[in-house]
């Protein structure tokens, strides 16, 4: 399965049918995918998926069993021909999850290091890592011991020391895991900031959806070591190809019935006789009597007081409230299922209520099971 | 694509010469040859009928001949039953100063445990030393004593016999070891765990009976049986007061059988190898449960306890007892033996002019200290250094994933585990008898430093491994991908930041390598002669005011090392 963009954009990264496996047990299942130059590509997907192995296998930190990795065209990794370039000669920036800084070294030498590494000579390292720490906002405190810094200036020390060389890619391995939320978010718009000014390309590992969201320009879906659907976060988050993609990004309502169909319309019928109208494009491959689960996601869902049933609503109850203080979460039974809504704080309805739910035929994603 | 065609060009050579690769098959070739065809020869060679070097006539006769001898067979069970008869009390002891020390707000239980590291590195040779002239029934300063007393009609005291090696076992190294390991032991004990049984409704002693022990109780077992397998291995002392009163244990029995006239080789290795079985099988068993007992590990509990138990008035009694036992089992000795080192004749107080320097003139005036000075020196020196280099890498290598062999490197690093000293010097002197190694290291001070180093590889290696571990694989790997390569990172990222663990083992078994006899008794000649042995050769021939002088000089320089080595802040307590 390949996710190749448009052929004539640069192609910074390169994965052609790559697997790894780990003791015979495949981490990387065969994944094609290129990132393009300035784009800051995301594998998203929960522990264990293999997006932290796929990000290693471009560091050169894993060696591939299977495939090829070009960086910049030419050739890292390929098994089959006994290709393999060491991490150290791959010319890659790298911020780890525990930001791995040095800690018998100052801020300076940490941000230094790579430069020292290509022995630079000494005004070239003041000059670029000066700059550097300056890009992250830590321009007062070169000589401060590493230890000595907090999580936040940790991260923007790691940083530093990847950018400090002007590497091929930027490698982001859960960059923002380790902070509080409140500077995540501020770190999440620096980063972004930063990769504009600088136009890098960047490869970014995450479990977060919200991170995946607000910093992609595409994003890939990683599970069980394959990607399930590569797009940009909007076409992930509206039109998710499989259920896992529709799950793992956002949360979701989900309805099991059995698709009808008859020249006129299409529908799915539920349990207790209950019938939602579909019109997307996916039904049309479903034949007549096929299981199906029906996914919408909870904001398409409306909560409506109770009133005669249109085509499109259900009748439902409600079993719990959560206040979440600035909106309020429905635990619902409709069809037999339970939903998770939310809804306004302006509506509110009791525990026991009977409401109708609105659904959008349009806004509907069905799979069979 | 230009790089393509670089990469494919070197690609024989990358995948054949993968550095972590080579490493590791040079490693197991080393210990290979130094512990693997040592034990091997060892075994084999007990069933060599003629001399070594010579060519090779196989038989039974050796085991016949050892086991005929009653003495051998005797010799096997005395050293089972001191080992039993010293640990006893010593885990005693130990489990109640681990417990003051960690768990209550007993005064001072810092200071005790600083004393503890120190007296745990006093070498047992000159402690020995001390406890014979305090307890020899003929001369000993406590019998003259004991004999004033008008009840009193012969000396109550005698060192040469299996209660005295228990006693002077009971003052060493060993019980302060066990009391080193413990302490961080009851001190991590997860808090949660004994305040949950608190909040339960138990009181201190049903917490203590109920919780704590139990869950300790794998800890302290593990550590009686290490001791109990290092008691096994124990030379020295049996040496000292073991062989003038007959009593044998297998390794004075191993030596006795080497310094004959002409050499039993056949027999010593005979009952070395099955020393090495009995040990083995041992090792086995003790890594076996340890591994059942990996449940057990609530001693790396998150929170440290902070809660301790009130003693009330008797933290000071406790404290006095604490005080008391060390100053009795260490200081006394200790000052004794410096009185001894300036006496005529030990013991002998109303001679004219009691008091002489000359037992520290001898010494110093003796061409053969000097010498010996110089070899110990380097042989410490040699040994710490290379043993830090290799074993740095060895535990590298078996904390790497990539590592393909890494249970067989393993297996070698622990091999010494089960040869104690006079073994490991029996099977290295074989090595060197057979192989042209002979050439480089019999009889030399590179010979005794190999061997030295050889018995270092377990715990040198696992302390490394643990720091390795420690550190993680992300401090390493952010070098590797900001561009330097596996060497640059080992000196500048590596090296540095297990400098704390590397000066730790280094210094250890820089004091290892000083005052150790076994290892090097089998394998020193009058060029190489270490300091130590020159203490055991002075303390046999009579000389014992000099064997003294000497002792004290060793244990000196042991003090200094450690007191630089807190100096340098090598973490001593697990309180700092």
């Amino acid at each position: 399965m390949s996710f190749g963009e448009s052929d004539t954009a640069p192609r910074v990264l390169e994965f052609r049918n790559v697997v790894k496996r780990f003791d015979g047990v495949i981490a990387v299942d065969g994944i094609s995918f290129s990132v393009d130059r300035g784009e800051i590509f995301t594998l998203l997907g929960p522990s264990g998926c293999g997006k932290t192995t796929t990000l290693r296998l471009v560091a050169g930190l894993e060696e591939p069993d299977d495939g090829e990795i070009l960086i910049e065209g030419a050739s890292v990794a390929a098994p089959r021909e006994g290709i393999f370039l060491a991490a150290e000669k791959r010319r890659l920036g790298m911020v780890f999850q525990s930001y791995a800084i040095w800690p018998h070294l100052s801020v300076f030498e940490n941000v230094a290091f790579p430069l020292r590494v290509r022995r630079e000579s000494f005004d070239v390292v003041q000059q670029r890592v000066r700059q550097a720490l300056e890009t992250v906002g830590l321009a007062g405190l070169a000589d401060r011991g590493a230890t000595q810094l907090s999580g936040g200036q940790q991260q923007r020390v790691a940083l530093a020391r990847a950018l400090v060389y002007e590497p091929a890619i930027l490698l982001l391995d859960e960059p923002l895991s380790n902070l509080d939320a409140k500077l995540r978010e501020q770190m999440r718009f620096e980063i972004r900031a930063l990769q504009k000014k600088l136009s890098l390309t960047v490869l970014y590992v995450t479990h977060d959806q919200t991170e995946a969201m607000t910093l992609s320009d595409r994003i890939a879906m990683v599970n069980s070591g394959r990607f399930e659907q590569v797009g940009t976060p909007e076409e992930i988050y509206e039109r998710p190809t499989t259920p896992f993609a529709g799950q793992f990004l956002g949360r979701t309502v989900v309805l099991e019935g059995t698709f009808r169909k008859s020249p006129k319309e299409q529908w799915v019928e539920l349990s207790g006789g209950n019938r939602v109208p579909v019109d997307v494009a996916s039904a049309n491959s479903l034949t007549d009597g096929a299981l199906v689960r029906l996914i919408a996601r909870p904001e398409d869902v409306a909560i409506l007081p109770p009133d005669k049933l249109e085509s499109t609503q259900l009748e439902a109850a409600v079993e719990q409230v959560d206040y979440l203080g600035d909106r309020f979460e429905y635990y619902v039974r409709a069809a037999g299922a339970l939903l998770i809504l939310t809804a306004p704080k302006k509506d509110r309805y009791a525990v026991g209520a009977k409401v109708r739910l609105g659904f959008d035929p349009a806004r509907l994603s069905i799979y069979s099971r | 694509m230009k790089v393509t065609e670089t990469t494919t060009k070197y690609r024989a050579i990358r995948i054949r010469l993968r550095p972590i690769r080579v490493a590791e098959v040079s490693l197991i070739a080393f210990f290979a040859v130094v512990t693997g065809l040592p034990l091997m020869f060892l075994v084999v060679g007990s069933f060599n009928l003629a001399a070594p070097g010579q060519s090779a006539v196989y038989g039974l006769a050796n085991w016949v001949r050892a086991f005929n001898d009653p003495t051998t067979v005797s010799a096997l069970w005395m050293s089972f039953f001191l080992s039993v008869a010293r640990l006893i009390p010593a885990i005693i002891i130990a489990v109640i100063f681990a417990w003051l020390i960690a768990r209550t707000d007993m005064p001072g239980g810092n200071a005790i445990e600083f004393f503890c590291w120190m007296a745990y590195f006093i070498p047992d040779f000159p402690l020995t030393l001390a406890w014979i002239l305090l307890l020899d029934p003929n001369y000993g300063l406590l019998n003259t004593l004991a004999l004033q007393l008008p009840f009193v009609h012969a000396a109550p005291f005698n060192p040469y016999s299996f209660w005295g090696i228990v006693w002077v076992h009971t003052s060493s190294g060993g019980i302060w070891f066990k009391v080193i390991l413990l302490t961080p032991v009851f001190r991590r004990l997860g808090a949660a765990l004994e305040e949950a049984a608190r909040v339960a409704g138990a009181n201190t002693t049903t917490v203590l009976r109920r919780v704590t022990v139990p869950l300790l109780s794998p800890m302290i077992l593990a550590v009686a049986v290490l001791s109990f397998i290092r008691g096994l291995q124990s030379f020295n002392t049996e040496l000292l007061l073991g062989t003038p009163a007959g009593i044998y244990v297998y390794s004075t029995r191993i030596y006795d059988y080497i310094h004959r006239e002409p050499a039993s080789y056949g027999e010593a290795t005979a009952l070395g190898s099955v020393f090495i079985i009995t040990l083995g099988a041992l090792l086995f068993l003790y890594w076996r449960y340890l591994r059942s007992k990996r449940r057990f590990t609530v001693v790396t509990g998150q929170g440290y306890s902070t809660a301790r138990v009130r003693l009330g008035r008797w933290r000071y009694i406790a404290l006095a007892a604490c005080v008391s036992y060390i100053a009795m089992m260490s200081l006394l000795p200790l000052i004794f033996l410096i009185i001894g080192s300036f006496m005529r004749r030990y013991g002998f107080f109303h001679i004219n002019s009691p008091f002489t320097l000359a037992h520290w003139k001898d010494l110093f005036g003796d061409p053969i200290f000097f010498l010996a000075l110089k070899n110990s020196l380097l042989i410490a020196t040699i040994t710490a250094c290379a043993g830090i280099a290799l074993y740095s890498v060895a535990a590298y290598v078996l904390v790497s994933r990539r590592a393909v062999m890494a249970p067989v490197l393993e297996g070698l690093c622990w091999l010494p585990h089960i040869l104690p000293g006079i073994l490991l010097g029996l099977g290295i002197l074989w090595l060197f008898l057979a192989t042209p190694l002979r050439f480089v290291f019999y009889g030399t001070i590179w010979g005794i430093a190999l061997a030295l180093m050889v018995s270092d590889s377990p715990v040198t290696t696992q302390a490394f491994r643990a720091g390795y571990l420690q550190l993680g694989a992300d401090l390493e790997e952010a070098a590797r991908v900001a561009g330097a390569s596996w060497g640059y990172t080992y000196r500048r990222i590596l090296l540095p930041l297990l400098a704390p663990i590397a000066g730790a083992v280094g210094l250890m078994n820089f004091g290892g390598a000083l005052t150790s006899i076994s290892t090097p008794v089998l394998l020193y000649s009058h060029e190489s002669r270490p300091l130590a042995i020159l203490m055991l050769e002075y303390s046999v021939t009579g000389e014992l005011e000099r064997g003294a002088a000497l002792g004290l000089l060793i244990t000196a320089l042991i003090c200094v090392m450690m007191l630089i080595g807190r100096r340098l802040g090598l973490q001593l307590s697990g309180q700092q």
